[in-house]
C-alpha cells in the first residue's frame, strides 16, 4: 500500500514538472522591446546590384506587412512626423544577397528558376543604437513573378518585428 | 539589269523600313498609356489596370472612376527596365497548368516583352513612396522623358537597364 502511495506521489511530481516546463520556457523568453512606432528606411543595396523595382517592392511590401502585423504607426523614410515620436525604432535594411530567377524556368521545369533575396535587417534607436539584427530571406520557388520574393521577405521581416517589439495596444 | 537594280533597291528599302517602323512605334507620342500598377500608389490596389499620362506637371493614373496623381517635382527617381510576362495568363493560364502531357508548360514558353517604370517620390510630410508600373514595350522611356522634362529627377540616365527581373536574364548569384 505504501509502495503504491509513493509511486503515485512520484508520478504526480513527474507530471507536474512536465506540465510546468513550457511555462518556465515562456518565462525565459526575452522580453519584447517597447516600440511606440517604427520608421522604415529605404532598402539599401550598395554592394549588390538590385533592380529598382525590387528595391521599391521590398520597401512597399515591408511597410504594408508591418501595418498588417499590428504596428499602428509605421513611418516612411524621411517622414518628418517621426522625429517627435518617443520610443521610435528605426529599421535599416541592406541587401546581402540576390539571385534573379526566371519565371519561365519555374513554370516549365518546376525545380529551377527560383528567385531569392537575403536582406540584413537592423532595428536601431533614433540615435543609432542597435536593438536587434537579423538576416531575413525571401524566395519564390513555384508560382508567381520574381517580385513575389519581396512579398515573402516582407512577411518574414514583419514576423521578426512582431516577435521582438511590442507596441501600445498590442502584446 | 534595271529590274535587278530595282529589286535590290526595293529590298534595301524594305529592310530599312523594317528597322525604322518598330522604333517609330515604340517611341510614339505620349498619350494615355495602358498600364498595370503593380504596387505602391496610395489608395490604389495592387495589379490595378488603368491609364497613365503625364500632363501639367503630374503623373496621372486613372483606374476606373478613381484617379491618383503624383507631382513630377516630388519624384526623386524614375527608372525604366525591361521584363516579360506570360502571353497566356490569368485564370486560363492557371488552368492550363493542369493540361496533360505538359501542355500548360509549353504555353509558359510564350511570353510577351513589357516595360516597367519605377518611380520614387516624397509625400507632403517628406515620406518616401515607391510605385511600379508595367506597360507595353517602348512606352516607359517616353513617360520617363516626359516626367524628367516636367521636373522629375532621375539617377539613371540613358538607355533602360536590362532588368534582372527579366526571365531571359542569366541566373547569377551575387553574394557578399
Amino acid at each position: 500500500m505504501n509502495r503504491i502511495l509513493k509511486a503515485g506521489i512520484k508520478l504526480s511530481l513527474f507530471t507536474l514538472i512536465l506540465s510546468a516546463s513550457p511555462l518556465l520556457a515562456q518565462k525565459n523568453k526575452p522580453a519584447k522591446i517597447k516600440a511606440a512606432a517604427l520608421q522604415v528606411e529605404m532598402i539599401e543595396s550598395d554592394e549588390i546590384k538590385l533592380p529598382a523595382e525590387f528595391q521599391v517592392a521590398l520597401y512597399e511590401n515591408l511597410i504594408r506587412q508591418l501595418e498588417k502585423n499590428g504596428f499602428s504607426h509605421v513611418y516612411r523614410d524621411g517622414d518628418r512626423n517621426a522625429a517627435s515620436v518617443a520610443d521610435l525604432v528605426v529599421l535599416h535594411s541592406t541587401v546581402r544577397g540576390f539571385k534573379a530567377g526566371s519565371e519561365r524556368a519555374r513554370q516549365v521545369t518546376t525545380v529551377s528558376g527560383a528567385t531569392s533575396i537575403t536582406v540584413h535587417c537592423q532595428f536601431t534607436s533614433p540615435e543609432g543604437t542597435s536593438l536587434l539584427e537579423r538576416d531575413v530571406n525571401g524566395k519564390v520557388r513555384f508560382f508567381g513573378g520574381n517580385l513575389k520574393a519581396t512579398y515573402d521577405f516582407a512577411k518574414k521581416a514583419a514576423h521578426v518585428a512582431n516577435e521582438n517589439f511590442s507596441t501600445p495596444g498590442r502584446e | 539589269m534595271t529590274s535587278r537594280t530595282n529589286t535590290v533597291l526595293v529590298g534595301v528599302a524594305s529592310l530599312f523600313a523594317g528597322l525604322v517602323i518598330p522604333v517609330a512605334n515604340a517611341q510614339r507620342a505620349s498619350g494615355p498609356v495602358k498600364v498595370v500598377q503593380l504596387t505602391g500608389l496610395v489608395g490604389v490596389k495592387d495589379n490595378a489596370k488603368g491609364t497613365l499620362t503625364v500632363e501639367n506637371g503630374q503623373l496621372h493614373f486613372v483606374h476606373g472612376k478613381a484617379s491618383s496623381d503624383v507631382s513630377a517635382s516630388s519624384i526623386q527617381d524614375v527608372v525604366t527596365a525591361g521584363d516579360s510576362q506570360r502571353a497566356v495568363g490569368g485564370t486560363i493560364g492557371l488552368m492550363s497548368m493542369a493540361a496533360p502531357y505538359g501542355g500548360g508548360r509549353v504555353l509558359s514558353l510564350f511570353r510577351t516583352k513589357i516595360d516597367t517604370l519605377t518611380v520614387q517620390y516624397r509625400d507632403a510630410d517628406g515620406g518616401l513612396h515607391g510605385a511600379i508600373f508595367s506597360m507595353p514595350i517602348g512606352t516607359a522611356e517616353v513617360i520617363k522623358k516626359d516626367l524628367v522634362a516636367q521636373g522629375a529627377h532621375t539617377t539613371a540616365s540613358g538607355e533602360p537597364t536590362s532588368a534582372a527581373s527579366s526571365s531571359s536574364s542569366p541566373n547569377k548569384e551575387q553574394k557578399q
